[in-house]
């Protein structure tokens, strides 16, 4: 046993350890001690890429139940984490700095780095509804410590949709295991016995439930505006929330080497659903007046290109889709962070607030290149990632890829429109002074803008990491 | 020549433990307070649970077979002294403002403890019968033992009921007799496992009479109306222990009985099966409407009656393993939730849930205790509560009930949300006056949460620690003895 085996394991577990050291440190030092934690995971996690990826790491959990503790982080699950532990660590910076008396928050940014860390290392699946379900419990706290008014039945909608999709997984995993008769929930004993013939497409839509409301999917998707709306005005419960956008990867580690056959079968339903609700979201976003709301769209927008990108089963296209699934938290989290700093500043979400660019210009700017991010701009990792998916999807239902690209045109329409009527036409008179970026604020958002245009412009790095994961996954189509 | 009887004290000995206790509640109660009695209990308890272990691997049996100490009923034991344990640490606070703080209290509780006990080493259907009618019996006392209205409306209430509930079950166990000619449960099974044409309809209802009997006595809908009046209106100690040790031994017996004497029976799984469908849609239906904390709890219980349920229907190894783990869990995410409520409760019919608000800015152990406590009873991992679902779910599955599982998961939405509100609540900031009792948080009763926490917890990280002992399938095909 080396010292990279345990490192996976460490890099899941150091925020949770944190997260409980919070509780008795004294408050003076409460920040730092939360940002030294999460920067000694990001540390880890970059150990791990530079030495190429971890092994898989595996111990016998509960063996008379078949259930084992198999973690790996390389290529898609790696790059996943990082950028985990990466806006983990930003919202730490923040949210010490802007939310009075943070001790709670900090321990629960922590807390649910641990579980999401977990479902991008999971090679169990038991193993990864394990942590899927424990990431939902700090996000729930989040927005029952910090929400608005109306959190209650916000908070209820999310657990039941969520809960519902997740329960029916649970019973699709009960049923993987029993059908196929693996031994146990590890994915290599599994992938070797494979359910056949229609039990897998039963199995597949129970695990698809779970998949389709953390993707989001329409219809399964109407817990995610009013979830964004009742948090915190920081953001900072919002970059979390985003991370916890597990679907699109469970789809690809689980259920296309799993199921295989019904992923084929159902392919062109799933593509047009995908497609549907990316143009249906782009649509919806350019009605919103809320900041919050827009965003939430907009990220729902963006998921619908994942889910397309991964149900077209085309290896350009399900590289792009995992491309796209790692930035568009960068920039989204960004983005929802910014909202908050201009809530903040002028002490509303709406969008049509009008003239902030006169006074803060930096906050304009950074939000402006951010929202550029956000609607694939060419020289930005956004691009990359649903040009990509349009080019892998084209190959495989030429029309779909074409709903799902005029939805780039509705992106810039809602993006520009709404950026336009807060920062720049007039400003209202009698309006209170802005102030501009301060401190850590511009690190805050200038560090995910540095990563974007980063790797948008030099994509190879993520590409060389993604690239053989997604091949290996793919080769359980037999060739496609 | 006479045969001498097969007595033989050493199985029984768990149980006589407990009977010294309740005897020596009832008579040195003339002399000293009940708290003594209450640690003397506490002791009796302990002994027991420790002469199980002494016991472990021998299957002993006594009086012919009519009384088993195999694993099963050592493991099952455990659990009702596990419950027993939480209650009487939980009385030692709350009794005296209950107004039940009298040695007749505590005699009666370990009264029906001795009952329970009988029912999980039962070998035969006499045995069962005298342990299930001594808890019961001695269930209504202490459902009635307050002198307040709705004491003795619920324990009436509960006479009433649990009376027919016995009563068909005895007309159960005469019909079963009839149709195999046996009452011990080797017997029954040896007969029904090569079924004669001409007896199968007596036997098949016997056995669902026994179900129906047996379904008062754990709140299987629709037999289950009892059920949130008796664990409202009784002391939420009485509450406490009515839902859990006495449902963990009327388990215990449906265990013996139906997976063991009349495993090859047939007729009664798919009316079980249609029995826990019920229990899941009712119970968890009508929690999410409820505004009393207590009386949620009570609905939860019979929604976890379904969940129980369920691995009856598995084959009793797997069902066995998954029922015997459920039952501990249970046994300590029910006690520590309730115990919170009889420390922190006003009145005995305990707290409405939007008094629940900000309990984490007065109480902070207690909130987050009764948080991890519904989070677990919710099915959420890391909490033992998940494992439970997750063995139950599967033991069904596995024997072809795919669509109990799928529904079993869909109720669980529903319970989801109303355990979630309450937890919620304790975290959301409040300014209005404490509605709560603020003098209830004492030594005894943080023991009892802290080992409902720290036992959800740790059996949930390692679920092995408890799993392994219940996991050997040869305890389960051995149900019936011999």
């Amino acid at each position: 046993m080396t010292f990279t085996d345990w490192l996976p394991t460490l890099m899941i577990f150091l925020p949770l350890l944190g997260s409980l050291l919070l509780l008795v440190t004294p408050k003076t030092f409460r920040d730092e001690v939360a940002g030294f934690i999460a920067a000694l995971t990001l540390g880890a996690g970059l150990a791990i890429w530079r030495g190429g990826g971890s092994e898989l790491f595996r111990w016998d959990w509960i063996p008379p139940l078949g259930i084992t503790y198999s973690v790996q982080l390389g290529g898609v699950s790696l790059a996943l984490a990082l950028v985990t532990a990466f806006m983990s660590f930003i919202a730490i910076l923040y949210a010490a700095r802007r939310i009075p008396n943070p001790g709670p928050m900090l321990s629960l940014i922590l807390a649910m780095e641990t579980g999401l860390i977990g479902i991008f290392a999971a090679q169990d699946l038991l193993l990864f509804y394990v942590f899927f379900e424990d990431a939902l419990i700090p996000a729930l706290l989040m927005l029952a410590i910090y929400g608005k008014s109306g959190r209650m039945a916000a908070l209820t909608k999310f657990a039941a949709y969520t809960l519902f999709g997740s329960l029916l997984m649970l019973v699709s995993i009960i049923g993987v295991r029993y059908i196929g008769g693996s031994p146990t929930f590890a994915m290599t004993d599994l992938k070797q016995h494979l359910v056949q013939g229609s039990a897998q497409t039963w199995l597949y839509l129970g695990f698809l439930a779970a998949m389709a409301v953390k993707l989001p999917l329409w219809p399964m998707h109407a817990w995610l505006p009013d979830f964004h709306e009742q948090n915190h005005d920081s953001g900072i419960p919002d970059v979390m929330g985003t991370l916890y956008k597990v679907g699109g990867y469970g789809l690809f580690t689980f259920a296309i080497p799993l199921f295989p056959d019904a992923s084929l079968e159902l392919r062109p339903i799933l593509m047009g659903l995908a497609a549907f609700t990316a143009l249906y979201a782009a649509w919806i976003a350019f009605g919103q007046t809320d900041w919050k709301r827009l965003l939430a769209y907009a990220g729902l927008s963006h998921m619908g290109f994942v889910a397309l990108g991964v149900f077209s089963l085309n290896e350009t296209a399900v590289i792009g889709a995992m491309y796209l699934l790692a930035f568009q938290n960068l920039y989204t989290g960004a983005l929802f962070l910014s909202v908050g700093m201009l809530q903040e500043r002028i002490g509303s979400l709406d969008t049509r607030v009008g003239g902030v660019m006169t006074q803060a210009g930096a906050l304009g700017g950074l939000t402006m290149a951010l929202w550029f991010a956000s609607i694939a701009v060419p020289g930005m990792a956004g691009f990359i990632g649903e040009f990509s998916i349009l080019l892998g999807a084209y190959q495989v239902s030429p029309w779909l890829a074409f709903i799902a690209g005029v939805t780039t045109i509705g992106a810039a329409a809602y993006a520009l429109t709404a950026f336009q009527t807060t920062f720049w036409q007039a400003r209202p008179a009698g309006s209170v002074a802005v102030r501009d970026l301060v401190h850590t604020e511009w690190l805050i958002l200038a560090l995910p803008l540095a990563v974007l245009v980063l790797f948008g412009v030099y994509s190879a790095p993520a590409l060389n990491l993604m690239q053989p994961a997604v091949r290996a996954v793919l080769t359980a189509l037999g060739g496609n | 020549m006479l045969q001498p009887p097969d007595v033989s004290l050493t199985p029984l000995l768990p149980v006589l433990i407990i009977l010294a206790g309740a005897v020596s509640s009832t008579l040195l109660g003339f002399w000293v307070s009940r708290r003594v009695l209450t640690f003397i209990n506490l002791g009796a308890v302990t002994l027991s649970a420790l002469s199980l272990g002494l016991l472990w691997n021998g299957a002993a049996s006594a009086f012919g077979g009519s009384l088993q100490a195999d694993n099963a009923a050592l493991l099952l034991a455990f659990v009702i002294l596990t419950g027993t344990l939480m209650t009487l640490l939980v009385t030692l606070d709350t009794a005296w403002r209950a107004r039940v703080s009298f040695p007749e209290f505590d005699a009666m509780l370990m009264y029906a403890v001795t009952g329970c006990l009988l029912i999980a080493f039962s070998g035969d259907l006499i045995v069962l019968l005298i342990g299930l009618e001594i808890m019961s019996l001695s269930g209504y006392v202490l459902a009635t033992l307050q002198g307040s209205r709705r004491a003795e409306e619920s324990g009436l209430k509960y006479f009433l009921l649990g009376a027919a509930g016995s009563a068909v079950l005895i007309y159960g166990i005469a019909f079963v007799y009839g149709a195999t000619g046996s009452l011990n449960y080797a017997a029954i099974a040896e007969k029904t496992s090569v079924l004669n044409p001409e007896n199968t309809a007596i036997l098949v209802g016997g056995a669902l009479l026994m179900l129906c009997g047996f379904a008062f006595k754990v709140a299987l809908a629709p037999f289950h109306q009892w059920t949130p009046d008796v664990y409202g209106g009784a002391p939420t100690s009485v509450s406490l222990f009515l839902s859990t040790v006495v449902k963990v031994a009327a388990f215990a017996g449906m265990l013996r009985v139906f997976s063991g004497a009349l495993e090859n029976a047939p007729g009664w799984h798919s009316v079980l099966a249609v029995l826990i469908a019920a229990t899941l849609i009712v119970g968890n239906l009508a929690a999410l409407r409820q505004l009393n904390f207590k009386r949620m709890l009570a609905y939860s219980a019979v929604a976890h009656t379904g969940f129980l349920a369920m691995a009856l229907l598995g084959t009793p190894q797997a069902g066995g393993a998954a029922l015997t783990y459920y039952l501990l869990v249970y046994t300590l995410m029910t006690a520590a939730a309730l115990a919170i409520v009889a420390a922190l409760q006003r009145g005995e019919e305990g707290m409405s849930i939007p008094d629940l608000r900000g309990l984490y800015y007065r109480h902070p152990a207690y909130a987050v205790a009764l948080a991890v406590c519904l989070a677990s009873l919710a099915g959420l991992p890391p909490f033992a509560g998940f494992f439970g679902k997750y063995l139950v779910f599967q033991a069904a599955f596995q024997n072809g009930y795919e669509w109990l599982s799928i529904l079993a998961a869909l109720t669980s939405v529903a319970a989801l949300v109303y355990y979630l509100r309450p937890a919620m609540l304790l975290f959301m900031p409040d300014r209005t006056p404490a509605r709560e009792y603020g003098l209830g948080q004492r030594t005894p009763t943080t023991l009892t949460v802290a080992l409902g926490v720290v036992g959800v917890t740790a059996l949930g990280l390692l679920p092995n620690i408890w799993y392994s002992w219940v996991a050997n399938p040869a305890i389960w095909t051995l149900l019936v003895g011999q």
